[in-house]
């Protein structure tokens, strides 16, 4: 084996889980999530020599640009919205209380209100909380200061939360109705 | 702290990523609101539940095994850039042989302590002489001198009169040796003048003698103070000086 490749199988192999679960919940299916995946492990490959530091941030750097990649030629309403939703974070009571009642709040709820986030705040939220990256890795990653990072995980929450609040309703409103 | 600065500043908290300072700031901001603390709490809920119950993705079994085989081979400019990283290997470890050995010799070049408190005994007892300001306060008189000193300074430097041995106490000022404050006593021997530096001892210092552009110094610790003395007077009165001053009070 070359060493390129047994670079490739100990420093970006590792990571392939947490690069397909960030393509996945960018691209929201399987087989874009796939291509994603496959195009930026390749680049890795590519250009193994230019890694610094931990391969992790940086293979994830490269799934990110390859997914805005695809949203730009696929989704490009996605990327307006999110334009939209990067205004700075205005902090608005009626906006504050999560004051949803988690216990009641299931896995298909959770799945459908983290997938209706506009990107930049999924993604956010998805490298903190399901591949439990740092600030400073997520800021590297999505290429904005670690201060951004903080008001979208921030303004991601709230979204989140009011979200899951409507969707519990309207589940209730369907069970009762 | 403001409402919504603090309301900003817990996603930080609750994720483990704010700074110590800011973190005080916010856990007495919590303390006394307890609708602050209920948001913190609600927020750690969330998080908590998305992490347990939103979708991980896991790559599919397959996708490891379709990239291996879908590597490309190796082009021949990477085996080139090869050759070129294993000559920058070398070169490192030479820099590396280069970079030791300089650190050595400035190590071994380097003035010690010792040298390093002469040059400033020097150069701040030439300084005084060129601008003709060798004392802050002109007396003979010990207990005129002695009192001023302790004033200013944190300590008491041992002030005495040697005028009956020929050494006539003329003065004293306040300089700096090191990064402290020191006591500089002024005495005159004839038409030399001798400068006696005092401060509190730090460490040991070796008693030496020195002669350096044209000075005598010397230097010796005194109960627990550290003196240097200077002076353009020859080595051996210098020496009966150094004396009179262990010896005394």
């Amino acid at each position: 084996m070359s060493d390129r490749r047994l670079k490739f199988e100990q420093l970006v192999l590792p990571h392939l889980d947490a690069a397909y679960n960030l393509a996945r919940w960018l691209t929201r299916n399987d087989h874009d999530a796939h291509d994603v995946v496959q195009e930026a492990a390749l680049r890795a490959f590519r250009f193994l020599d230019g890694l610094r530091g931990e391969a992790k941030p940086w293979l994830l750097t490269l799934v990110r640009n390859s997914c805005m990649t695809w949203l730009k030629a696929n989704r490009p309403a996605e990327l307006q919205a999110i334009d939209s939703h990067a205004a700075e974070l205005v902090l608005v009571d009626e906006d504050t209380p999560e004051t949803i009642s988690l216990r009641e709040v299931d896995r298909r709820m959770l799945n459908e209100a983290l997938a209706a986030l506009p990107a930049y705040f999924r993604e956010a939220l998805v490298l903190r909380e399901l591949d439990e990256m740092s600030y400073k890795d997520i800021a590297r990653i999505t290429g904005v200061p670690a201060g951004t990072v903080m008001s979208r995980l921030a303004r991601a929450r709230r979204l989140l939360a009011t979200s899951l609040r409507a969707i519990r309703k309207a589940s209730t409103q369907r069970v009762h109705g | 702290m403001t409402h919504d600065e603090a309301a900003l500043l817990m996603h930080a908290y609750v994720d483990g990523e704010l700074d110590p300072a800011k973190c005080l700031e916010l856990e007495a901001h919590l303390a006394e609101d307890p609708a602050a603390r209920a948001a913190c709490e609600r927020l750690r809920e969330l998080s908590g539940a998305i992490r347990n119950r939103a979708d991980y993705h896991s790559a599919p079994h397959a996708l490891a095994a379709q990239l291996r085989e879908s590597l490309p081979v190796l082009p021949e400019a990477a085996r080139s850039r090869l050759r070129w990283r294993a000559w920058l290997g070398q070169a490192a470890a030479l820099a590396a042989v280069a970079l030791v050995t300089w650190v050595a010799a400035i190590a071994y070049l380097r003035p010690g302590d010792g040298e390093r408190i002469a040059q400033e005994v020097i150069a701040s007892h030439v300084r005084a002489t060129l601008a003709n300001h060798t004392w802050d306060v002109a007396s003979s008189d010990q207990h005129t001198v002695k009192p001023w000193l302790s004033a200013r300074l944190s300590f008491s430097p041992p002030v005495a009169d040697f005028s009956a041995h020929g050494y006539e106490l003329r003065g004293a000022r306040l300089d700096y040796l090191s990064g402290q404050p020191v006591a500089v006593l002024v005495y005159q021997r004839r038409l030399h003048s001798i400068e006696v530096y005092v401060r509190p001892a730090r460490d040991a210092i070796a008693e030496r003698a020195l002669t350096r552009d044209g000075f005598n110094l010397l230097s010796f610790a005194r109960g627990d103070m550290d003196i240097w003395l200077i002076s353009d007077l020859n080595r051996n009165e210098l020496n009966d000086f150094a004396r009179l001053l262990a010896q005394s009070p």
